[in-house]
């Protein structure tokens, strides 16, 4: 299974992979392709946890493209996940982050089963009113660093409902990465969406619109 | 020209080719400004895509001949001595084929896929011209174009230019690359007899590329 982690530049996609791969790691076999933007500071960020086996986190570049490489042009990530889990495999779950991008970048479903978008309190608490594909359609939305609202002048409830308003049905989780209980409520997610990828042998990533399903019935 | 032609040199084709400078990012880094990207660009037609394009044309004649493709393939690994440089090549290749089996639910590039270890770019999209129905003449014309562009495109990223002055360059090296492209379309010799690629500062400076840990481009 796939899932893609995306959301603007430091929101903390690679702090929730980290907290993610602790939560799983003992359980679950976890590979995670980073797309840095210039550096491989995330891969190596995650390596050092220790949490993985180096050769299960690989970089790729993306050449200043981070949202073409996960939506237009998925070609780069492709080959990075098959040639990770052909390596490491079997892998259970691969996590594909994201090169920190704008409220419009979203995975293709061929990339990711699901996917996860991490915004903040700290980038202001207008963010979810404001919308865009990220906010309104991923499959789980993470609004990280709690801790510091009270700091920065946000409403997480606001920003909570805001969010839930622009997006139906679909989870919301609001936590702070540095304090308990940490990534819990997001590792458990990720787990229901791997019991239900074992039973179904797939996922339907809400990003890609109403499921095809056979029509007996009148819209 | 072909529409099919068109869409095969369309960067918005997924192959990945936005991730790759093709040697431009560390010739910056080696001190090449603005001025020095048309003649890099030139450079370039003359001492690699022409001998790549005859590698293409060769596997497009080559086409569905599985020991001859096979040849090809060592071809090139013996007129790239660089490792940095044929691995670039063959994940290039396999990011082409990857989507041009979608495109083109042709057999040939299937069977192409699953033999082949190596998948270098050129043999690739050889293989993949011959699926979509190009003839020698256009297929020369998108391998040297592509490369141009690519260089190009990333020239924006790398140097801060005016795009329509990058335009501005390809277009007046489109001249050349019909003559080439002709040239290369009416060369029957075989590919042992025709020129390899004559650049061994670019394979040089991949090789440093390749080891810099802050880079946007994978080669």
């Amino acid at each position: 299974m796939r899932v893609g982690i995306g959301g603007p530049v430091g929101s903390g996609k690679s702090s929730l992979i980290a907290a993610l791969c602790r939560e799983l790691a003992a359980d679950v076999r976890v590979g995670v392709v980073t797309n840095d933007i210039y550096t491989t500071e995330d891969a190596q960020l995650l390596r050092a946890t220790g949490v993985l086996a180096p050769d299960r986190i690989v970089a790729v570049q993306t050449g200043c493209c981070p949202h073409t490489a996960i939506r237009d042009d998925i070609t780069i990530n492709l080959e990075a996940v098959e040639e990770l889990e052909r390596e490491q495999g079997p892998l259970d779950l691969v996590l594909v982050e994201s090169g920190g991008d704008n409220l419009t970048a979203v995975f293709s479903p061929a990339l990711a089963d699901v996917q996860v978008f991490v915004i903040d309190v700290a980038g202001g608490d207008d963010i979810p009113r404001k919308g865009g594909p990220g906010i309104a359609r991923a499959d789980l939305l993470v609004i990280n660093k709690t801790d510091l609202a009270r700091f920065v002048g946000s409403d997480v409830e606001r920003m909570t409902a805001d969010a839930s308003a622009r997006r139906g049905t679909l989870p919301v989780l609001a936590l702070s990465l540095t304090r308990p209980p940490h990534a819990t409520a997001v590792a458990d997610w990720v787990r229901a969406q791997l019991r239900e990828y074992a039973g179904r042998g797939r996922l339907h990533s809400s990003v890609g619109g109403v499921e095809p399903h056979p029509h007996e019935h009148a819209h | 020209m072909r529409a099919v032609a068109l869409l095969l040199a369309d960067s918005r084709f997924p192959a990945g080719g936005y991730a790759h400078s093709l040697g431009l990012e560390q010739a910056v880094a080696g001190g090449l400004g603005a001025d020095g990207v048309a003649p890099f660009i030139a450079a370039r037609l003359r001492l690699v895509a022409t001998a790549d394009a005859a590698l293409s044309v060769a596997a497009l004649r080559a086409a569905g001949d599985d020991g001859a493709l096979a040849r090809l393939d060592d071809e090139h690994a013996a007129r790239c001595p660089s490792p940095v440089l044929r691995d670039v090549a063959r994940r290039l290749g396999a990011q082409l084929l990857r989507s041009a089996a979608t495109a083109w639910p042709d057999p040939a590039i299937g069977r192409y896929r699953s033999v082949s270890a190596a998948t270098p770019r050129p043999v690739a999209l050889g293989v993949v011209g011959a699926a979509a129905g190009l003839d020698a003449a256009d297929l020369a014309t998108v391998a040297l174009y592509d490369d141009a562009a690519t260089v190009a495109s990333a020239a924006l990223k790398l140097l801060g230019l005016d795009p329509a002055q990058i335009a501005r360059w390809l277009a007046q090296l489109a001249p050349a690359i019909e003559e080439t492209a002709r040239g290369v379309a009416a060369d029957e010799r075989p590919l042992a007899a025709q020129p390899p690629p004559a650049a061994a500062g670019l394979e040089l400076a991949a090789a440093r590329h390749a080891d810099r840990t802050e880079r946007l481009f994978v080669s």
